[in-house]
C-alpha cells in the first residue's frame, strides 16, 4: 500500500476539482464530497502508517519519485517520503480536518450557494498541507507551502463580499486576507532564498541526498548556515512566529472553521513540520538552532502577553496558538542545540537529551493540534449561537450548551497544562527540552523562565475566557440567544467537539505507547539522517516527570492561574480593573495595540515600502520612459524639422539632383586630377 | 564613316534639351517626355560606346533601358491619370496636389 502514498494528496485535490465542477448540483454543495475525501485521505494514512510502521522497512525511509524535469544536470522530482514524522503528521491532519469539514456541515449550513466555494478551498487546503507531508524534496514541499498559502488567503478572504456582520467586516476580512498573504509572502521570498542556496551547495533538493552526512560533509558550512536561516525565515512567516506573528490575529477575519483548520491541522504547523524535516540540517550549526529557539521561546512568552486583556474569544485563542507554536519551536531549537552539540562532541547523551527535544516538539505539534482544533470549533459554536466574538457580551452560556461548555473545559484544561491531560505532557517534556539546554548556554535557561512563565500565563487566559463565556451572569447575547431558543448546536457540530474532546484528553498517553520512538530523530550507524526506530521509553515518562521538581513548579503556577482566572470572572472576588487602573493603564493600552505591531507594519509598509515604490516610479517613469520618450522625440522633431525642406515642386526636386550630379562630376575630375590622370 | 563625337554630342544636345523640359515646363505630361528625352540620350551613348567597343553589350544594356522606361512611363502616366481625376489638372505647380507631400 506504501506505493500508494502519493493518493494522500491526490484524493482532496481530485474533490477540489470535483466540487468545483459539480459542487452546485450535489448536497450541501459538495460538503458530503469533501468530508469523503478527507476520510479517504484518512483512512489511507492510517493503513500506509499501519503498513510502514508494522512493516519491514521500518525504521528506514520508504521513498520513491518520478523524474519531473531536468535543467542541465539538476533533476528535479516528485515523489514520497514517508517516516514516522510523516506518519504521525498525516493522520492528525487528515483525522481533524475530516472532523473540521463535518462540523462545516452545520457551521456553514446558512451560506448558500457559497459553500460551494468554501468546500472546494478547504479540500484544496488539505491537499496542500497532506502534499507538503508527504513531498520527498524540498522544491515538492514548496509548491503544496504555497498551495497553502493562496488557499489560507481566499479563505481568510472568504466573506470579503458580503460579510454576515455587514460591510466593515467584509472589508476587514479583505484586508486581513491580504496581510496574511503578503506576510506569510515574506517569508516564503527567504524560504526560496534558502532554497537555491540548499540546492546551489547539495545540487539536489531530495531529501534523500540532502540528509545524507556524507553530503553534508562536502558542503561548505557557512552556505549551509546561510542556507537554514533563510529556510527558517519561511518558518517564521508561516507559523507565525515574531516579529511576523501580526498576520495570525487577522486571520480570525475568516469563518472559525477556517481558523481551527489553518491553527490546528494545517498552514501553521507546517512551518514547525519544515523544522522538524530540515532537522538534520539545522543541527549542523549549534548557532542556528540558538537563533530557532530564541525565536520560539520569545514568541511564547511574547503573544501570551496579548491574550491577557483580549475579549474577543477568537482573537484570544489566536494568541494562544501563537504561544503555542512557540513552545514547539522553542523545543526543537532546544533539542536541536542539544543535538548540535552532542555531534560536534561526540556525545551520545547530549544528542538523545536533544532528540527527546524534537520528540517533544513534535508531541507538542499533535496535541496542540487536537485541542485547539477542539477549542476553535466550541468557540464557533459559542459564536454560532450568540452571533457575536465579544466575550462581555457573553457569559452564562453553560447551562444553554452544555456540551460545548464541557468539551471547551476539557480543551483549556489541555492547553493549560492541567495535569494528566494531554497539554501537560508535551509542555512539560517542551519545558524539560529548554531546561536541558540551560545547562549549556545561559540563553535557554531565560527562555526556559520565559516558558514556565507562559505557562502560567497560558492557565490564566485561557481560563479567563471560559469563565467570561461560560461562567458569571448572562450577558446581553446570551440573554437575546436565549429568548429565540438558540440553544446547543445542531448534532454535526457537537459530534466532532466529543470526539475531539476525547483526544484532547487521552492524546498526551501516546508517547507512552511507543510514539517516542516513532518520533525520535537519530543518525543511523549507516550514515543518515532520520525520524523514528527510536528507544521508546513507554511509562517511565511518568516517574521522569513527577521526580522532576519543576513539574511541580508548572502545575502550581498553572493552577494558580485557573483559580486567579477564577476569583477574577466567575466569582468576580477581585476585580481586573484594579490591576490596570479600569484599562487606563500604559500596558493594558500596549496590550491591546498588539505591542504596536500593525502600526509598525503600517508605518513600515507606509514609509520603506511606498518611499521605495516611489523611488522605483521615478525612476520606470522619468529615467526608463524618459529615455525611450526623449529618444522617439527627438526622431520624430527631427524628420518634421528636415520633411520642410521639401516643397512638393518638381523643378526643385529636378534641380536638386542635377546640381548634385553636377557637383559629383566637378568633385570626380577634380580627384582624378590629383590623383594623376585620367 | 559618321565620327564618333558626333553621337556624343548629338546625345549631349537630346540630354540637355530633355533637362531643359524638366526644369522649366510646368505641365506634367511635357515633363515625362523630357525624362524620356533624357533617356533616350543616354541609350545612344550606350550604342555608341557599344560600337565604338565592338563590344555587344551595350546594345543588350538599351534593350533593357528602354524596357525599363516603358514600364516607369505606364506608372507615371497612371499617377497622373488619377492626378488628373482629382484636380482635372495635370500642372505640377497645382497648390493641392504639392500640398500631398507631408
Amino acid at each position: 500500500m506504501i506505493e500508494y502514498t502519493w493518493l494522500i494528496p491526490f484524493v482532496p485535490m481530485l474533490c477540489f476539482v470535483l466540487i468545483g465542477i459539480f459542487g452546485q448540483k450535489t448536497p450541501e454543495k459538495g460538503g458530503y464530497i469533501a468530508i469523503a475525501g478527507a476520510a479517504i485521505s484518512f483512512a489511507l494514512s492510517g493503513i500506509i502508517a499501519l503498513e510502514y510502521l508494522t512493516g519491514p522497512d521500518y525504521p528506514n525511509v520508504v521513498v520513491d519519485s518520478i523524474c519531473w524535469f531536468h535543467i542541465g544536470d539538476l533533476q528535479l522530482n516528485l515523489g514520497y517520503y514517508v517516516d514516522g514524522l510523516t506518519c504521525m503528521m498525516m493522520l492528525f491532519s487528515s483525522f481533524i480536518s475530516t472532523l473540521i469539514f463535518v462540523y462545516s456541515v452545520g457551521y456553514m449550513g446558512d451560506q448558500g450557494g457559497r459553500k460551494k466555494r468554501y468546500y472546494a478551498e478547504v479540500s484544496m487546503f488539505l491537499s496542500g498541507m497532506l502534499g507538503l507531508i508527504v513531498s520527498s524534496n524540498f522544491l515538492e514541499m514548496f509548491i503544496f507551502w504555497e498551495v497553502m498559502g493562496l488557499c489560507s488567503y481566499l479563505l481568510i478572504g472568504f466573506w470579503s463580499f458580503r460579510h454576515p456582520e455587514g460591510d466593515a467586516a467584509s472589508s476587514n476580512a479583505a484586508s486581513a486576507a491580504k496581510k496574511a498573504f503578503l506576510v506569510t509572502r515574506f517569508g516564503d521570498v527567504c524560504l526560496m532564498g534558502g532554497l537555491f542556496v540548499l540546492l546551489g551547495a547539495f545540487g539536489s533538493l531530495d531529501f534523500v541526498d540532502l540528509f545524507n552526512p556524507v553530503n553534508i560533509q562536502n558542503v561548505n558550512p557557512d552556505t549551509l548556515t546561510l542556507g537554514m536561516l533563510l529556510c527558517f525565515g519561511g518558518v517564521i512567516g508561516k507559523s507565525a512566529q515574531f516579529p511576523l506573528h501580526d498576520w495570525l490575529p487577522d486571520a480570525m477575519a475568516g469563518p472559525t472553521t477556517v481558523s481551527s483548520l489553518i491553527h490546528a491541522a494545517t498552514m501553521v504547523k507546517a512551518g514547525v513540520y519544515l523544522v522538524a524535516r530540515g532537522f538534520p540540517l539545522f543541527v549542523q550549526n549549534p548557532d542556528v538552532m540558538l537563533f530557532v529557539g530564541l525565536i520560539g521561546g520569545f514568541t511564547a512568552f511574547f503573544t501570551a502577553t496579548m491574550a491577557l486583556n483580549n475579549m474577543n474569544i477568537k482573537r484570544v485563542l489566536a494568541y494562544s496558538t501563537l504561544s503555542q507554536l512557540g513552545y514547539m519551536i522553542l523545543s526543537l531549537g532546544a533539542g536541536g542545540y542539544l543535538f548540535a552539540l552532542g555531534m560536534d562532541s561526540g556525545n551520545a547523551a547530549l544528542m538523545a537529551a536533544g532528540t527527546a527535544g524534537f520528540v517533544a516538539g513534535c508531541f507538542h505539534m499533535m496535541n496542540h493540534a487536537f485541542f485547539k482544533a477542539l477549542l476553535f470549533m466550541c468557540s464557533g459554536s459559542v459564536i454560532h449561537a450568540v452571533g457575536t466574538e465579544d466575550m462581555r457580551l457573553m457569559g452564562g452560556l453553560r447551562k444553554q450548551m452544555p456540551i460545548t461548555s464541557i468539551t471547551m473545559l476539557l480543551g483549556s484544561l489541555s492547553i493549560a497544562g492541567f495535569p494528566f491531560f494531554s497539554g501537560f505532557w508535551s509542555k512539560d517534556l517542551v519545558i524539560e527540552a529548554a531546561f536541558e539546554a540551560g545547562d549549556h548556554n545561559v540563553l535557554f535557561m531565560v527562555l526556559w523562565v520565559l516558558a514556565i512563565v507562559t505557562a502560567f500565563m497560558t492557565a490564566f487566559y485561557m481560563f479567563r475566557m471560559w469563565f467570561m463565556t461560560f461562567m458569571g451572569e448572562k450577558g446581553k447575547n446570551t440573554l437575546h440567544a436565549a429568548e429565540h431558543g438558540h440553544g446547543e448546536s445542531p448534532k454535526s457540530m457537537t459530534a466532532p467537539l466529543c470526539i475531539l474532546a476525547v483526544f484532547a484528553v487521552v492524546s498526551g498517553f501516546f508517547i507512552m505507547f511507543g510514539l517516542d520512538g516513532m518520533l525520535s530523530f537519530t543518525e543511523l550507524p549507516g550514515g543518515f539522517f532520520q525520524v523514528g526506530g527510536g528507544h521508546s521509553e513507554g511509562f517511565e515518562y511518568f516517574s521522569e516527570l513527577f521526580t522532576n521538581p519543576y513539574t511541580y513548579l508548572t502545575i502550581v503556577l498553572a493552577l494558580v492561574g485557573i483559580y486567579i482566572a477564577y476569583l477574577m470572572y466567575a466569582k468576580k472576588k477581585i476585580n481586573p480593573g484594579r490591576f490596570n487602573r479600569e484599562g487606563e493603564s500604559v500596558l493594558y493600552k500596549v496590550l491591546t495595540k498588539r505591542w504596536g505591531f500593525p502600526d509598525l507594519y503600517n508605518q513600515l509598509s507606509w514609509k520603506l515600502g511606498y518611499g521605495i515604490a516611489r523611488g522605483v516610479d521615478y525612476v520606470d517613469r522619468q529615467v526608463v520612459d524618459g529615455t525611450v520618450n526623449g529618444l522617439s522625440g527627438a526622431v520624430v522633431g527631427g524628420g518634421e524639422a528636415v520633411s520642410r525642406v521639401q516643397t512638393g515642386d518638381v523643378h526643385d526636386y529636378s534641380s536638386v539632383v542635377l546640381l548634385g550630379i553636377a557637383v559629383l562630376a566637378v568633385l570626380f575630375i577634380v580627384i582624378a586630377k590629383i590623383m594623376g590622370g585620367i | 564613316m559618321i565620327p564618333f563625337e558626333f553621337f556624343l554630342v548629338l546625345a549631349a544636345i537630346l540630354f540637355v534639351i530633355g533637362a531643359y523640359g524638366v526644369m522649366t515646363k510646368s505641365n506634367a505630361i511635357i515633363v515625362l517626355m523630357c525624362i524620356e528625352l533624357m533617356l533616350n540620350a543616354a541609350n545612344i551613348n550606350f550604342v555608341a560606346f557599344g560600337a565604338y567597343n565592338s563590344d555587344v553589350m551595350g546594345q543588350a544594356f538599351v534593350v533593357m533601358s528602354i524596357s525599363v522606361a516603358a514600364a516607369e512611363v505606364a506608372v507615371g502616366i497612371a499617377i497622373l491619370l488619377n492626378a488628373y481625376k482629382l484636380r482635372k489638372t495635370t500642372e505640377l505647380t497645382d497648390a493641392e496636389l504639392t500640398s500631398l507631400r507631408w
